[in-house]
């Protein structure tokens, strides 16, 4: 399943882009297991963002997210800075 | 509701005039945000602001329905700018009408307190000493907890 991710903002000038289609692997399910998933992978902001969750603030389909979503085709996770 | 981004900038008293004149208006109370000349003691040439199209325009919908289901109001009114601001430039105006003052008081308030953590605009702050991110104002975030209490 492909996740399409968006930065903005000073998140953007951070990783130095403002939109990425990643292919998730199977057992990635949510927000949370993303960016576990991102920091392994990739490290460095990635590893800021999944350690300090109070510098940004994340929606999924232009929606903040409260709580645990489970991905779905078609979703698109939006970080913003705080 | 009438929720408005744009670019250029507006006339917030047009705008009183206008609800105004809508019928069984009793109160028109507003709220206007400038881009101040100072920030943390630099001095600003300009501000540029970012937003969400989308997500902007239904975070701002759904603030005005809340407070529509706290307060019986008539009308209300956003409109926001975004790009690059000067100095002086109105930044933000909210408009809100009703019966009775008290009600369009509140849920002008209650309108802006939530803007200012719940919608998706960035501020950047331009100055002699470089560019800069504003971050979310902690006394934002309490101020829009201590509506908590209506629910």
């Amino acid at each position: 399943m492909n996740l399409k991710i968006l930065f903005f903002a000073s998140l953007r000038e951070q990783f130095e882009f403002s939109q990425k289609e990643i292919t998730l692997l199977k057992e990635v399910r949510t927000a949370e297991e993303f960016l576990l998933d991102m920091s392994k992978q990739s490290g460095g902001e990635w590893v800021d963002l999944f350690e300090n969750k109070s510098m940004y603030k994340l929606a999924i389909n232009k929606s903040f997210l409260h709580g645990k979503i489970l991905f779905t085709k078609e979703m698109s996770l939006q970080f913003f800075h705080r | 509701m009438n929720i408005i981004i744009q670019e250029n900038s507006f006339s917030i008293s047009k705008i009183i005039s206008d609800l105004s004149k809508k019928d069984n208006v009793g109160a028109v109370v507003s709220f206007s945000g400038y881009v101040r000349e100072f920030s943390k003691e630099r001095q600003l040439k300009s501000m540029e602001l970012e937003h969400y199209p989308g997500m902007t325009e239904k975070a701002l919908e759904d603030i005005v329905q809340s407070a529509k289901s706290h307060w019986d109001i008539q009308e209300a009114t956003i409109v926001h700018r975004v790009g690059k601001l000067l100095p002086k430039d109105i930044i933000v105006g909210v408009i809100v009408s009703s019966k009775h003052r008290s009600n369009a008081f509140k849920a002008c308030e209650f309108i802006i307190d939530f803007l200012k953590t719940d919608a998706p605009f960035w501020k950047k702050e331009i100055s002699e000493e470089g560019d800069a991110w504003v971050s979310e104002r902690q006394e934002d975030v309490v101020k829009k907890t201590s509506w908590n209490k209506l629910d």
